[in-house]
């Protein structure tokens, strides 16, 4: 072991270089900086700031915009969405891009404030998530992962609001999920699928439509699929009760469904419309859905 | 030389783990830097390897579950980054000892310590882990284990062996 005691010595008499302790300290600091995105509270304050202003501003500076406000005494015209907060990672192999709405307007603040937070959650929820996904990868060596996030008004009429979120990830194949919130401007409320309807019996009739339907566009076309042909492993069975839709500037009812739920990839996120007059005796009226 | 006591906490905030994180980085630079160095052999990677390891360790801090495993946590991320380095570059820096023999001239010079340095160059970037954190760094078995994520048998062998070539390479040395 005497060899080894010399070959220490020559191991620790390794000269340090001058820089190394700048470097060092430098390091850390850079590393402490761009870690992640900036603080998420300071991003949230500046950016409801920056609506704000935008907002005030807009009354301000333009009198068409202010009159609009003084002579439309229905408050939904001016409830809007914008983007509040962006996040985005941008590496070689890993990329996420997730925006986050918001709503601004509602009279109803309580429902605004629970909606505009219920968006930023999850979308932070989800940028954690695709953090974690980036952090095993690298465990294992390496890896692509990309995550894409954002919304689409789907309708915004004088008493309806939609709102799509969609989540898309990609890694290899890619497979997207849909969200959506569907708010009366009017009466301030936020519609949720059985309060349209007086009893569950939608359940059945609209399992009916869609199945038929899927049928029809699969002799229709040849490149659409299904999962719901007799003897296929997975069937459509049915929709939730609380099945992902929204509805139309015309009082359409649209039932959503996230890739792969009811059909092979290739076809994406799957929407039916449910004609309204086979939900007619369900509805509880003819307010949203005529 | 930072030490963690038994009984330490585990949960501690997040701004505590960073504190102590921060201190053992700047604290073991010298120890981290020849670690770096013994692989690559110059300075400026060397000093890249500190600098990206650094990066990464501050980057996953979160997946540092305990801070007694901080050493072996961040000796691991500075061997790994050290060995992808050297990977990366290996057509550069590789070529066959038997081939290299043949284009240099002899030499008559009385061998010097530094040739035992040297010896280490013998040795693949696994061997060389070994033999640095268990001999210069003077890690338990365990500690190498748990860097090297081998399990302690494992490296006892390889140590083992490893020893074994490389009193061979010395002694050849100094035949010459």
């Amino acid at each position: 072991m005497k060899r080894m005691n010399k070959m220490k010595k020559e191991y620790d008499d390794i000269e340090i270089p001058p820089e190394l302790d700048n470097l060092v300290k430098d390091s850390i600091q850079k590393a402490k900086t761009t870690k992640k995105k900036p603080s998420p509270l300071r991003n949230w304050s500046l950016s409801v700031a920056a609506a704000a202003a935008l907002f005030v501003g807009g009354i301000n500076a333009s009198p068409t915009f202010a009159n609009s406000l003084v002579n439309i005494p229905v408050l939904g015209s001016i409830v809007q969405v914008f983007t509040i907060e962006t996040l985005t990672v941008e590496k070689e192999t890993y990329q996420a891009n997730m925006e986050t709405p918001a709503i601004d307007g509602l009279e109803n603040e309580g429902l605004q404030i629970a909606l505009n937070e219920k968006y930023i959650e999850e979308n932070r929820a989800l940028f954690t998530k695709f953090e974690e996904e980036i952090a095993r990868l690298e465990e294992a060596g390496s890896g692509h992962l990309g995550m894409d996030s954002g919304y689409e008004v789907k309708t915004d009429t004088e008493q309806i609001l939609s709102i799509a979120r969609y989540e898309t990830t990609t890694a290899g194949s890619s497979s997207t999920e849909m969200q959506y919130d569907t708010i009366d401007k009017q009466h301030n409320i936020l519609l949720t699928l059985p309060s349209l309807f007086k009893d569950d019996s939608y359940v059945g009739i609209i399992n009916t439509y869609i199945k038929q339907e899927m049928k029809r566009q699969m002799e229709e076309d040849k490149n659409i699929a299904y999962l719901a042909i007799e003897g296929a492993n997975v069937e459509f069975n049915s929709i939730e009760a609380n099945q992902d839709f929204y509805i139309t500037a015309d009082h359409t009812l649209v039932i959503s469904f996230d890739q792969y739920d009811v059909a092979p990839g290739y076809m994406g996120v799957i929407t039916f419309e449910i004609p309204s007059h086979i939900l007619q005796d369900a509805l509880v009226g003819d307010t949203y859905i005529q | 030389m930072f030490k963690i006591e038994e009984g330490e906490p585990f949960v501690m905030t997040k701004n505590k783990k960073m504190e102590q994180v921060e201190q053992f980085l700047i604290e073991n630079q010298h120890a981290h830097y020849r670690l770096a160095y013994s692989y690559v052999k110059n300075k400026e990677n060397a000093l890249d390897i500190v600098q990206d390891s650094i990066f990464k360790a501050l980057k996953s801090i979160h997946r540092l579950e305990e801070i007694k495993y901080l050493k072996t946590w961040f000796y691991r991320i500075l061997v790994n980054t050290s060995i992808d380095f050297i990977r990366k570059h290996q057509r550069m820096m590789v070529m066959d000892d038997e081939v290299l023999d043949g284009y240099l001239p002899q030499t008559e010079d009385e061998p010097t310590d530094i040739d035992l340095l040297d010896a280490l160059e013998t040795l693949s970037p696994d061997e060389k882990s070994l033999i640095i954190l268990r001999f210069f760094e003077d890690l338990k078995i365990d500690e190498v284990a748990a860097i090297l994520e081998e399990n302690s048998n494992t490296v006892k062998t390889r140590l083992y062996r490893t020893l074994k070539k490389l009193r061979i390479e010395i002694e050849k040395g100094d035949l010459e």
